[in-house]
Formats: C-alpha cells, structure tokens, sequence
C-alpha cells in the first residue's frame, strides 16, 4: 500500500499508461541485488532509488579512490578512502529515505555468492571484470531470477538483459571467454548511459511493461553517437544455461 | 565475392579511424586474413599465431552470433562481419 507522500512522490510515473499504483506497488515491495558500486552502479542505484525500489542490496569491496569520480558520481571527494557501500548508502538514504539500502563490503565470490544475493527479485552486473560477471550469471540461473548486464569501456558500451530458461544468458554471448582485468580507458557519460539502460530495464520488468532487451545484445558507440543491435541466440549446448529447466519467476 | 566488415571503435587507431571497410573471402578466416593485410596493424591485435580471432573479440554474421564459433563459417558476397571487443569494464 503507498501512503500519500509515496503518491506525491511518485505521482509523474504513477501517471505513465500501463504504471499506475500497482506498478508503484511492485517497486515497492521488489529487492535488487547490485554487484558494484561503481561507475555502472552509481546510475544504477540513483535511478532505481529515484523511482522508488523498496530494498536496494548493494555489494562492492572498494573504497573510493580520486581516479574513481570522474565516473562513479555516488562517491564525492570527501569519501575518499572509505568504503563504497558506505558512501553509497549515505547519499541514498539522503535522496530517498523511503529506500531500505543494506551494504555488504565483501568480495563476491563463489562460495558466498548465493547468500550475498540471498532472497533478492532479481541481480544488476555492474561489475568490472567478467570472472564475477559469469558467476552471477550462473547465480541467476540456479535462483531462475533475472540478470541486467552492462559494461562499458571508452566511449563504447553493452547492455543485455538475461531472463534465465528463457533468453540467452552471459556465457551464451562470451561462451566463457577471458579477458583479463586490467586497467581499462572510460569517460563518465558512457557508464551513464549503459547504467541507465540497466535500471530502465530492471524498472519494466519489475513493472511488467514494454519488451526486455533479451536476445539482443544493444551496442552503444558514443563517437560515432550510433546504437546497434546483435541477435543473441540461447547456445543449445551453454554450459550455464543449455540444459537448465528453470523457468523465471513469475511477477 | 566482397563481404562489409565493421569493426570496433577500439581499432580505430590500427585503421586510420576506418571502421567500415569492405573484404574478400568465403568464410570467416579468410575475411580476417583480407581485413589485416589491407590493415597490418591490426594483425597482432586480432589474430593469434595459428591465425584465429583472439579470445578477447567476437564476431556476429548479420547482425547475429553463431554457433560454434567457427573460423571456417562460409560468408557469401553482400554478408556483414561485425568485428567486437568483449568488454567488460564497470
């Protein structure tokens, strides 16, 4: 139930065809498990608190690092050195009180990868290195819950969201490939857009409006300002999701 | 038998910022093979010592990914090659 102040609040979405109050209502009641507080995580945990998610769990093991605010704008110069779940959590409990926030400063790994993510609806990959991003994957596959992938690197970006024993997954798209992690070139507004991309997308399907970017792998080449499309079949012999029968959970 | 290639911004500075270009060839290989001897720069980016696409690039066939990925995939004349670095920063 939204109270009075909730419906003033959100009265400009409420107000989209298709959104209402019982669109409200699921973001209320939905938890999102976000790998990383970074670059893709700032956009991500500002825009999700901005339309009212009910539980954000934010997971990263960093502290903020000067090099870190020409991208990451939920951490300031005044947090530098302290954890990034820490810093995230002040300034998103200042621009919504209305959001649970719950901080885990641990590194996500496979042995505790099931109980960081715990009873969550769904995980946002706004990871920086794609060991991490194959184990949430397969996390979501195990739990039958969605998965919004983004990366970014320069000017260039990727978003693909992944409904498990339903839609191509990561390892369909990578097939496990590696590279390793390393320093890698980036500009604040390629995050942004990707990680905007990210929360639309985590908003519809809590929603339950429009159509996901599943199969598809939307490519975003900021220098040349062009938006592209790849068609993502499910890899019928995926070690991750080839032989899976989970279905979603359904909304 | 002319295949279009488009290929990441990231190789830009191996191709004079050419990021469409057109190639020979009847399968993947042989495209690749076409596309690095217009640009030799480009080889030791994406090609490994046996010739095949490095493991950090992927490839789409108009539009769409394949499986397996497979050097050998035949192309046929008016094909799209797309040329991608599997990034993964955050």
């Amino acid at each position: 139930m939204l109270t009075e102040k909730e419906l003033q609040r959100y009265d400009r979405q409420i107000m989209i065809y298709g959104f209402g109050k019982e669109g409200q209502e699921k973001l209320k009641k939905a938890k999102v498990f976000l790998a990383g507080a970074g670059g893709l995580g700032s956009p991500v945990a500002i825009y999700l608190a901005a339309a009212g998610i009910g539980t954000l769990r934010i997971a990263d093991h960093d502290t903020v690092e000067l090099s870190n605010l020409n991208r990451q704008v939920l951490h300031w110069e005044e947090n530098i050195g302290k954890r990034k779940v820490d810093s995230a959590a002040a300034k998103l409990g200042k621009f919504n009180s209305g959001v649970k926030i719950e901080t885990i400063a641990d590194t996500i790994t496979e042995a505790n990868v099931l109980k960081l993510v715990g009873d969550s609806d769904l995980i946002v990959d706004a990871m920086d290195n794609l060991p991490t991003r194959y184990l949430l994957n397969r996390t979501a596959i195990a739990k039958g819950i969605p998965f919004f992938h983004g990366a970014v690197y320069g000017f260039e970006g990727r978003a693909m969201t992944v409904l498990p024993g339903k839609t191509a997954c990561l390892n369909c798209l990578y097939h496990g490939a590696i590279v390793p992690k390393e320093k890698f070139p980036v500009i604040g507004v390629t995050p942004a857009v990707i990680g905007c991309i990210q929360a639309t997308e985590v908003i519809k399907y809590l929603v339950g409006l429009g159509e996901l970017l599943t199969d598809r792998l939307l490519n975003y080449d900021a220098l040349r300002m062009k938006f592209t499309e790849f068609k993502i079949n499910r890899d019928p012999n995926c070690d991750c999701c080839g032989k899976t029968s989970r279905q979603v959970k359904k909304r | 038998m002319s295949v279009e290639v488009e290929i990441s911004p990231i190789f830009g500075r191996y191709t004079n910022n050419v990021l469409n270009m057109k190639v020979e060839g009847k399968t993947v290989r042989e495209c690749l093979h076409d596309l690095v001897r217009q640009f030799p720069d480009l080889k030791k980016m994406l090609l490994d010592k046996d010739g095949n696409l490095m493991h950090s690039y992927d490839f789409y066939i108009n539009g769409e990914n394949v499986y397996p990925k497979d050097m050998s995939k035949p192309l046929k004349s008016g094909d799209k090659l797309n040329v991608v670095f599997i990034i993964h920063g955050g």
